[in-house]
């Protein structure tokens, strides 16, 4: 049994240094390009639905998100709340918001928007939006004639909703906004954002200053967003936040996705057809090149059965002389993968509609891909040189 | 294969009766061979046996069957009073190892291995040790005169020289017969010469018995024993 396994460790090895290197190499890099593709398709796909969800806690609600009771239309004693939550480790930032709808009016042009008031100071420890102004600044806690607003709001930006825009908005020039309620107030824009992401883009903000006094009210909230320092805890935190007495209704980001969260699943569903493919054609294509590799040594089979050397040893080295194709094949793309392709995907991500895509090549995804690849490895060496010793020795090193 | 000793003094080395091999191509059946017997016997002078016959008179297919290289439609192969055909595919496989030495008209090498490697291979598959397995491996190669040429790939040699890698590993396992399929076919007759008077040789210092194909006349002076064949059926046995 060893002297057979060293038998076949010794023929494979022959086959593999003394072969004809080109054919060697060649097929280690085709092998290498079907991996790379296999792997850089599927992180492509995961590397969007990490954008959309970033893009969604980063710009729009945080990790977990506090509403008001059932049948009330705010949640009240918010200093008390935040407070509270602030002490829980883990939270890293909290930030309460008004919700309001307002009618925008600017020279001929209106729309209709919803308005968030903000506590910069606290704002910034839970959104990123303040990083993406493309004119002017971000509010600061003082400003109460002044707002800034989306890019989809302001238009003239090329935005997907340019046509439902005020048409060309810029920093300085000032607009008058008609709040549900009634009441009415004109605001110097102090800023324009660009967060690459629509939904995040159709908001505009206030302070919450200004918001008290338009819609006289003081201490209260239609939302407080909370961050955390980790991503898919989100229950967690939950549970401890109704452990020290919150009432109101505590949701985790992924409720509040909405529509995105349709597009999401439509991605995970098309990255899961699209590496099924892959994968397949990726197992062909492989099976292919050794199938081809090990038929053109049908002759050198031939002769080892003839001189006596036993079929199983001669299969077993085809296995591994195919499983040492595959791991080199593999274990260079990987290698390109992360050392070339990610980095630079990294430092030069792709500019989607919902923002800048990178790969994310998840450890668990490429381990599945790789363990196919050698199953597909063991079937490419195992058939075609057990076809080759059920046929007879004759057949085998005269047959065409 | 414990029988196979206790017999081993009365039972001939190759015993072959009512041999036939039918080739059916589609509604034709070519018969290749017709009912072959002859014995090859065990005795103090080792036998060397030109198999001999026109083109296509069925010399090759005759020497597949010997060699367990092709089943026959009908008929028996005995040596030493076992049933050669009753073996298993793996058990006749390693009958080939230990008691067969088999040398093609086409070198047959393994063309990534060196000579020495080629001819170490069957004894490196018999489980021998590493050292062991070197050493026949040269000696037997110094026999048939490449000495010189262990670390050859085999197209780093000529036809001749890949010829005697051939021989000397059809040689390493000590085997009890020799089959050759026309060895000389593809050499100049020089080279030729070298090994017809290396297998007299061997027939005759280590009692190798060798059973060979050829279809050059002049090769009878270098045999004991001639079977010829006609249209796949024996003709005449004798010099
Ligand atoms: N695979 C095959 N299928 C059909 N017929 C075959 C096959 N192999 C051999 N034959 C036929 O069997 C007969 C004997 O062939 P064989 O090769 O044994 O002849 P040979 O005596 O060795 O000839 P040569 O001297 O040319 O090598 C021939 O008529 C040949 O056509
Ligand atoms: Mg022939």
């Amino acid at each position: 049994m060893f002297n057979n396994l060293k038998l076949s460790l010794f023929l494979a090895y022959k086959s593999i240094t003394k072969g004809n290197k080109g054919t060697l190499f060649l097929t280690i890099f085709i092998l290498s390009l079907i991996f790379i593709n296999l792997v850089f398709i599927g992180s492509i796909f995961l590397g969007l639905t990490e954008t959309i969800n970033n893009q969604v806690i980063n710009t729009l609600y945080g990790n977990v998100v506090i509403e008001p009771k059932k049948d009330e239309k705010y949640i009240s004693d918010v200093s008390s709340i935040k407070q509270k939550i602030r002490n829980i480790p883990g939270v890293t930032g909290i930030s309460a918001q008004y919700i309001i709808g307002a009618a925008f009016s600017y020279k001929d042009k209106s729309g209709a928007w919803s308005v968030r008031s903000i506590n910069p100071d606290d704002e910034i420890t839970v959104t990123t939006t303040h990083n993406f102004m493309i004119e002017g600044e971000y509010l600061s806690n003082l400003d109460t004639d002044e707002i800034i607003i989306g890019k989809e709001i302001a238009g003239g930006y090329g935005g997907d909703m340019e046509h439902l825009s005020l048409g060309g908005l810029k920093t300085g020039e000032t607009i008058d906004v008609l709040f549900n309620n009634g009441v009415k107030r004109s605001y110097r824009v102090k800023g324009i954002f660009d967060v690459k992401f629509i939904q995040s883009n159709l908001n505009a903000f206030i302070s919450q200053q200004e918001m008290e006094s338009v819609i006289g009210m003081e201490n209260s909230a239609s939302q407080i967003l909370i961050k955390t320092e980790d991503r898919g805890n989100e229950e967690k935190y939950i549970k401890q936040f109704l452990d020290i007495g919150i009432k109101e209704k505590i949701n985790p980001w992924p409720v509040y996705s909405g529509i995105v969260k349709n597009i999401i699943s439509s991605f995970d569903m098309i990255a899961m057809l699209i590496s099924g493919i892959g994968l397949f054609v990726a197992s062909v294509t492989i099976f292919i090149v050794v199938y081809m590799n090990t038929i053109s040594k049908r002759r050198q089979i031939g002769i080892l059965r003839a001189v006596g050397i036993e079929e199983s040893v001669i299969i077993n080295s085809y296995i591994l002389q195919a499983l040492f194709i595959v791991i080199c094949g593999t274990g260079i793309g990987l290698l390109i993968l992360l050392t070339v392709i990610k980095p630079f995907f990294v430092a030069n991500p792709i500019e989607f509609p919902v923002g800048f895509v990178s790969l994310m090549i998840l450890p668990e995804k490429v381990s599945i891909n790789i363990i196919s690849l050698l199953a597909v490895a063991l079937m490419a060496g195992f058939i075609p040189s057990w076809m080759a010793v059920r046929e007879t020795i004759i057949e085998a090193i005269w047959g065409d | 294969m414990i029988e196979l000793d206790r017999i081993e003094d009365t039972a001939n080395l190759l015993e072959v009766r009512d041999l036939s091999r039918f080739y059916t191509m589609g509604e034709v059946t070519v018969s290749a061979l017709k009912n072959i017997s002859f014995d090859i016997k065990q005795s103090e002078q080792a036998e060397f046996v030109a198999v001999m016959g026109k083109s296509g008179s069925g010399k090759s297919t005759l020497l597949h069957l010997l060699g367990l290289l092709d089943s026959p439609t009908s008929g028996q192969i005995n040596s030493k009073g076992v049933n050669l055909l009753d073996l298993s595919e793996s058990q006749k496989a390693r009958f080939r190892l230990e008691r067969f030495g088999y040398v093609f008209q086409e070198y047959a090498l393994l063309p990534e291995l060196t000579a020495l490697e080629n001819v170490y291979l069957p004894a490196m598959a018999l489980g021998k040790k590493k050292e062991e397995y070197i050493k026949a491996a040269k000696e037997v190669l110094e026999q048939v005169g490449l000495g010189k040429r262990l670390y050859h790939r085999p197209r780093e040699m000529s036809g001749g020289e890949q010829q005697r890698v051939a021989i000397a590993r059809a040689l390493i396992n000590k085997p009890n017969i020799l089959f050759a399929d026309e060895p000389t076919a593809n050499l100049d007759s020089t080279s030729s010469k070298q090994i017809l008077e290396l297998f007299q040789r061997l027939n005759r210092e280590i009692g190798l018995t060798i059973l060979m194909v050829t279809h050059e006349p002049d090769d009878k002076k270098y045999v004991s024993r001639v079977i010829w064949l006609k249209d796949g059926e024996l003709a005449e046995q004798g010099m």
